[in-house]
């Protein structure tokens, strides 16, 4: 996902010559590239994100289109009030990608974790919300944010996964994104790094239905009401906390236009305890398959479906 | 008429008729506010929306009346927008607000519109514009860290087409600087991370206009700052230096006394 990000930014700052990276001194050998042929277009802003996310406001204000890297620690968290005052207030077109998301930085600890920057990022009016699960998602997601002009925030998690679509997509009207479909009563929806692991769950769940949700924010709703319809039971699964992120989206409209029990599968609001690898940080919080599977199992007999 | 005197005395009638706070902030900036339109900044066609304007950003949001009373002068408002301040569902609020035609920034929140502003100055020199950026930000506001990160910037790229004038007067929300967080010599500061900086009486237009001039004329590639010591409340003998005036609404009484000094001003 890394190598398509590296590429797809050369190609649209091949295609916008507006187009101005800024980093907060992150983003090792991501880059590369780029530097190499639009030295001009890419400044490291040093690491003071404040500044930079402010400067990319008033470059965006004189006619530029500035994106802006950073670990989703500090962009979007550190710069929450820049994002809101200086540029969603304003709409400004600044794409914000915000690296590292989850537990990505498993041994590093709580201040390179991230796991509420979709809850907070997703009451800033104005502000559309990313979280792609491969690279052909990456691509497209970019695509939406640059040609809607709008403040985007792109959430970008663990990156080496592999992919969850076998070609390159494109996103309409801000849909679901099918996995697998089938007839179960069961629906998995999942953002990010957990659409390979519904998609792996889904398997055992009766070939439960799997829906990947790039969009976050708007997200298509009439879509959603369509699978809610088609659907006994919902699960939900995101690397981030069970509040504010897709979870309690799907929650929020569910409960709305079709209410259905639903799982949220998440980060049960807690920082990280230990230091260890990813896979280690992701059973200390539930996450790995069979504790995800064991939740399941128990909800589905609380809601006595077989 | 675009003078220091009427000014003022729109800001005083602008305050009483919305019941506002914040003169002390606004009186302290007039005359810098005052010396930038009248002399420097350029407005093509007097277009505010022009592409090719000077910028002018008031990070220091809390002195807007100010620059409202300046863009009555430039014919950018109406009267009628003065008198109606505070008025439900009415656009000009108490901060610096970018949706207003005129206003670059939404400041208030303080160190905010210094980082745009770079940001603007930092995209006229990308583009190799002649534009400037004029960046009027207050003592207290510049207790903010973010102040600090945008003047490294500022300086690492020769950031010579902006300058960076601090409305020194001496008083933040609650109280002196001094008393607050000691800023030490401002100037000093500015030097220190790289700017071509002048200390000026920030209620002397002659002085202020010279000092501009001859920035802009030095052949430093620095970014350029003033620290224009101010009075807090100027021009109203009861609010000089006197902290209230950053909190307290006009009584009838306190009305009537500003616009009769201000009014024997101009006799």
């Amino acid at each position: 996902m890394r190598q398509a990000l590296s590429n797809k930014l050369v190609d649209m700052a091949s295609k916008n010559s507006n187009l101005i990276l800024l980093t907060g001194d992150h983003g090792y050998a991501l880059f590369d590239e780029f530097r190499k042929i639009f030295p001009e277009k890419y400044i490291n802003a040093g690491v003071a994100e404040q500044n930079m996310v402010g400067m990319a406001a008033g470059l965006a204000r004189v006619g530029f289109f500035p994106i802006v890297y950073g670990l989703s620690a500090f962009i979007p968290i550190r710069v929450l009030e820049q994002i809101k005052l200086d540029v969603c207030h304003d709409e400004l077109p600044v794409i914000f990608l915000g690296d590292g998301a989850g537990f990505v930085y498993s041994s590093l600890g709580t201040s390179h974790q991230s796991t509420e920057d979709i809850g907070v990022t997703r009451s800033i009016p104005f502000l559309d919300i990313y979280s792609p699960a491969d690279r052909f998602e990456i691509t497209a997601v970019l695509d939406l944010a640059e040609s809607s002009r709008n403040p985007s925030y792109i959430r970008i998690g663990k990156s080496d996964l592999g992919d969850v679509h076998s070609a390159p997509i494109t996103i309409t009207k801000n849909k679901l994104l099918p996995i697998n479909i089938s007839d179960s009563p069961i629906t998995f929806i999942a953002t990010g790094s957990m659409v390979k692991v519904a998609a792996n769950l889904s398997k055992i769940f009766k070939n439960a239905n799997v829906w990947s949700a790039p969009c976050l924010k708007p997200i298509n709703t009439e879509l959603l009401f369509d699978i809610f319809q088609k659907s006994k039971i919902i699960v939900t699964f995101e690397e981030h906390n069970i509040y504010g992120g897709l979870g309690g989206i799907i929650a929020e409209i569910s409960s709305e236009i079709y209410p259905l029990p639903i799982l949220r599968i998440g980060v049960n609001d807690c920082f990280s305890k230990y230091c260890g690898t990813y896979q280690y940080l992701l059973e200390e919080h539930g996450l790995n398959f069979e504790s995800i599977k064991s939740k399941i199992h128990s909800h589905l007999e609380i809601h006595q479906i077989k | 008429m675009l003078s220091a005197n009427n000014l003022r005395k729109t800001i005083i009638n602008m305050a009483y008729a919305g019941s506002t706070v914040h003169i002390g902030c606004a009186f302290s900036i007039v005359e810098i506010l005052l010396v930038l339109y009248r002399d420097f900044l350029n407005y093509p066609q007097q277009d505010c929306t022009s592409a090719s304007r000077d910028y002018l950003i008031l990070s220091k949001g809390h002195g807007v009346m100010a620059q409202y009373a300046c863009m009555l002068e430039m014919g950018w408002i109406e009267q009628q927008q003065l008198d109606n301040y505070f008025g439900d569902g009415t656009d000009l609020k108490g901060l610096s607000d970018s949706r207003v035609r005129g206003l670059e920034v939404t400041s208030g929140s303080l160190g905010h519109g210094f980082s745009v502003g770079i940001g603007m100055a930092f995209g006229a020199k990308l583009k190799a514009t002649s534009q400037r950026t004029y960046i009027v930000v207050g003592d207290g506001e510049i207790n903010e860290g973010a102040i600090w990160e945008g003047a490294l910037f500022a300086s690492h790229h020769q950031l010579q087409n902006v300058m960076v004038i601090v409305d020194a007067n001496g008083f933040q929300a609650m109280d002196r600087t001094d008393d607050v967080l000691s800023l030490g010599k401002i100037e000093d500061k500015f030097i220190a991370f790289g700017f071509e900086t002048v200390c000026v009486n920030g209620h002397d237009e002659l002085e202020i206009k010279k000092t501009i001039q001859d920035l802009w004329e030095s052949t430093s590639n620095k970014p350029k700052a003033i620290v224009a010591k101010t009075t807090k409340g100027k021009g109203v003998t009861f609010m000089e230096d006197n902290n209230i005036w950053h909190y307290t609404r006009l009584t009838p009484e306190t009305y009537s006394q500003s616009i009769s000094e201000l009014n024997r001003v101009d006799k």
